[in-house]
């Protein structure tokens, strides 16, 4: 039982602010990423709930006790790091054990061996006690690592990064033995990742971290369909987002777009033009994934925008085209056995119905088609 | 632009240890033969310890060749000291001169050879708007960022107008959005110089993306040397099957039973049994065992009354653009990927279908590519 409130959080080193004026509650049972670039103040806002950092300003509060000064022992909290490292010569029963034997906790035998037993059933590592760490395989080790952290029923579970030292394929299998156990910890979990695809597959709810300020809280669908501005769109899928200029043109209550400099304006989304009527900004940036546009090599309709291909890069199950329309690289995802030399000629089309709109000075969020039923919709 | 052919190259490494071990270390490149042709841009790919820089450090003349026969069109260039080979090279670590500016760190090797200096303004004038470096000439390097660099870098290679463009990792130290970046103007930037080019990593995507034709390397061995999409769709064993792609190929041990006239593969208990294509039923048996190979992208989620197997979701994960389903096969996983806007959750249960013409079979024990009569 856990809930954790960090109410303005910060703190400084020398001259860089770190975390500046955090406020974040995490529900009991809840798993939480904190997803964002390297520097953002992820690790610090965990070490802090640890206990290994001590906060300038602002209070840490597990289940609404203030625990600023409590030592890191004795605040029930458990912290996984980048590498698992199991003691290579003890046992995987041993292994588990280990906390619970320790000083700190001294439990008797026949309770560490109940203990032992609940987590190793519920993760599915019960019959490999005699084992050494060197027989087993990567999503064993991973489990028998984890369940070492859960044996002594921790009120939090805290991990930074368990899986960025992983090369991509690894990564994949791990994230899936991860998530599959996710509902044997039954702990609040706080997740530290800078690995887009681990946030979205295993946040309940994801906290996008930058320069020590959260910048957006929410389920990975929010954080996908509707994102808060450009930064979030761009954390988010390979490859990165595009995006693309455009000038809202009104005529008394026709509202149509004209995207980069092209002559022919297009038609928006029923409800995304009525948000244009009533608010009065002309200038927006589009965000496109890129399988959100449509390609042809005629233009088949005056929508289609003239340019030409930069490069395409097969990657596997599908291939990177990269057009260059008005000195803008746009990527778009084709199929893999899809053909064609640089520089020749390729019409690309805005899917609009899949646009994220936003603002063009401040790149904050403005609209998107189907907005409400998306986000209801996500997992 | 010159062809670069290697024939039968070994390398061994001195054991250095030799009062305690007196073995002989194994080849670090054994009998490599690769003929890249002019003006292509060709991947070395592998792990780490596969020979991949090794064969680039051979080829560049900074390590010797314990066998076999390097040639640059029809001169045989083992013995040619590294600067008579008109290689350019770039390293992964830029290791640029501090002190000098950039125009001057592109200059430097020409100024070396006593190239004139206004024949070297010329060129440095040439290369660096190809790599974006124009408006940097006068700046250090201390305050370039790690793209700007690595231009730089590349920059000094290929302003000797080599025979031969060598990339070693070029990429490895930038970030994933740069990484695109950088990718995509190699690439151009190949377009534009036309020369015979190596690039060598050990990022499948990168290889993917960036060459004509790869070669995988594993243990100093070539396994196989071909265009990305004929080792995506026709990998020559299961471990060029297992290394590129991303999210990997499924690779599973299955049985194949044999129930009335028609083969199955038989895995996961009982629980799921596909099809075996017609097109290897010469080359199989009841009751043989075989490594089966399937794309993610290749596993489907079939309708009510589809023939495919009735499975439980072990794993959902919404990763935005795409879904991926894992099913629980022993210690394994067999993931399907979907970019259907679709929803589930553990325990819901799918039938799971197969292409099965999209199927590769393994042999259990060599790993080698199951030939049939049709291939």
């Amino acid at each position: 039982m856990a809930d954790i409130q960090l109410e303005n959080l910060t703190k400084t080193y020398k001259d860089v602010t770190a975390l500046n004026n955090v406020t974040l509650s995490v529900h009991d049972k809840e798993f939480l990423v904190l997803f964002g670039p390297a520097g953002a103040g992820k690790t610090t806002m965990l070490k802090m709930i640890a206990g290994l950092e001590i906060p300038d300003d602002g209070l840490i509060k597990i289940n609404d006790e203030i625990v600023n000064i409590v030592n890191p022992a004795n605040r029930n909290v458990s912290m996984v790091f980048e590498n698992y490292a199991l003691y290579p010569h003890l046992s995987v029963y041993d292994n588990i054990a280990s906390p619970m034997r320790s000083k700190l906790y001294k439990e008797s035998e026949e309770y560490i061996e109940r203990a032992i037993k609940d987590v190793t059933t519920k993760m599915k590592i019960d019959t490999l006690y005699e084992r050494l760490p060197s027989q087993l395989s990567n999503g064993q080790r991973q489990r028998v690592a984890l369940g070492r952290c859960l044996v002594r029923k921790p009120n939090v579970f805290l991990m930074d990064e368990p899986l960025a030292h992983l090369d991509a394929k690894l990564r994949h299998f791990m994230r899936a033995e991860l998530k599959e156990m996710q509902s044997s910890f039954n702990t609040t979990t706080i997740y530290v990742t800078h690995d887009y695809m681990e946030a979205l597959s295993l946040g309940d709810r994801i906290a996008i971290i930058n320069e020590g300020q959260i910048v957006q809280l929410g389920t990975g669908s929010e954080l996908f369909y509707t994102p808060c501005n450009e930064f979030v769109a761009k954390l988010m899928g390979e490859p990165e987002i595009n995006i693309i200029p455009a000038q809202i043109i009104r005529d008394k209550d026709v509202v149509k777009m004209r995207i980069m400099k092209q002559e022919t304006l297009v038609e928006l989304p029923e409800d995304v033009a009525e948000f244009f009527r009533h608010n009065k900004i002309d200038t927006v940036d589009l965000g496109v994934r890129g399988n959100d546009l449509s390609y042809s090599e005629t233009q088949t309709d005056p929508e289609f925008m003239e340019g030409k291909v930069f490069v395409l890069e097969p990657i596997g199950n599908r291939s990177i085209l990269t057009v260059d329309i008005e000195e803008h690289h746009i990527r778009l995802i084709v199929p893999n056995d899809f053909q064609k030399e640089m520089d020749s000629t390729m019409y690309v089309k805005v899917d609009l119905t899949d646009t994220i709109f936003f603002d063009g000075e401040t790149t904050e969020f403005l609209v998107r088609h189907n907005q409400t039923n998306l986000v209801k919709g996500g997992k | 632009m010159p062809e670069l052919i290697l024939k039968n190259v070994f390398k061994r490494y001195d054991n250095k240890n030799k009062k305690k071990n007196k073995e002989m270390l194994p080849f670090a490149v054994n009998d490599l033969s690769l003929r890249c042709r002019e003006g292509e841009f060709v991947g070395i790919l592998g792990p780490s310890g596969c020979g991949k820089t090794t064969t680039l450090r051979m080829v560049a003349g900074l390590e010797d060749i314990t066998a076999g026969e390097i040639f640059i069109d029809d001169v045989k260039i083992n013995d040619l000291e590294p600067s008579e080979r008109e290689i350019g090279l770039a390293f992964e670590d830029y290791a640029l001169y501090p002190p000098l500016n950039v125009h001057d760190n592109i200059a430097f090797n020409l100024r070396a050879k006593g190239i004139s200096e206004e024949e070297i303004m010329r060129r440095v004038n040439t290369i660096a708007p190809l790599l974006k470096v124009d408006s940097l000439l006068k700046a250090k390097p201390v305050g370039l960022s790690g793209g700007q660099k690595q231009r730089v870098n590349i920059a000094r290679a290929i302003v000797r107008e080599p025979k031969i463009l060598l990339l070693d990792e070029p990429l490895s130290h930038l970030d994933g959005k740069m990484r695109q970046v950088m990718r995509e103007e190699i690439k151009r930037l190949h377009k534009d110089i036309k020369a015979t080019t190596i690039i060598v990593t050990h990022d499948q995507l990168e290889a993917m993306s960036l060459a004509d034709r790869i070669a995988i390397m594993k243990d100093g061995v070539l396994q196989q040397f071909g265009t990305p999409l004929e080792i995506y769709d026709d990998p020559a064993n299961e471990f060029v099957a297992g290394f590129i792609g991303e999210p990997p190929m499924n690779l599973l041990t299955v049985d194949i039973r044999k129930k009335g006239s028609e083969f199955f593969f038989i895995f996961a208990g009982e629980s799921i049994s596909i099809p075996v294509p017609k097109r290897y039923y010469d080359v199989i048996a009841d009751g043989m065992k075989v490594r089966l190979g399937v794309r993610p992208n290749d596993v489907f989620i079939g309708s009510e009354d589809s023939k495919g197997s009735d499975v439980e979701i072990s794993v959902f994960e919404g990763l935005g653009e795409e879904r991926r389903l894992h099913f629980r096969v022993g210690e394994e996983f067999l993931t399907l990927i979907t970019t259907e806007k679709i929803m589930y959750k553990p325990g819901d249960r799918i039938k799971l279908e197969v292409l099965s013409e999209k199927t590769h079979l393994f042999d259990i024990n060599t790993g080698d590519k199951i030939q049939t009569e049709k291939q």
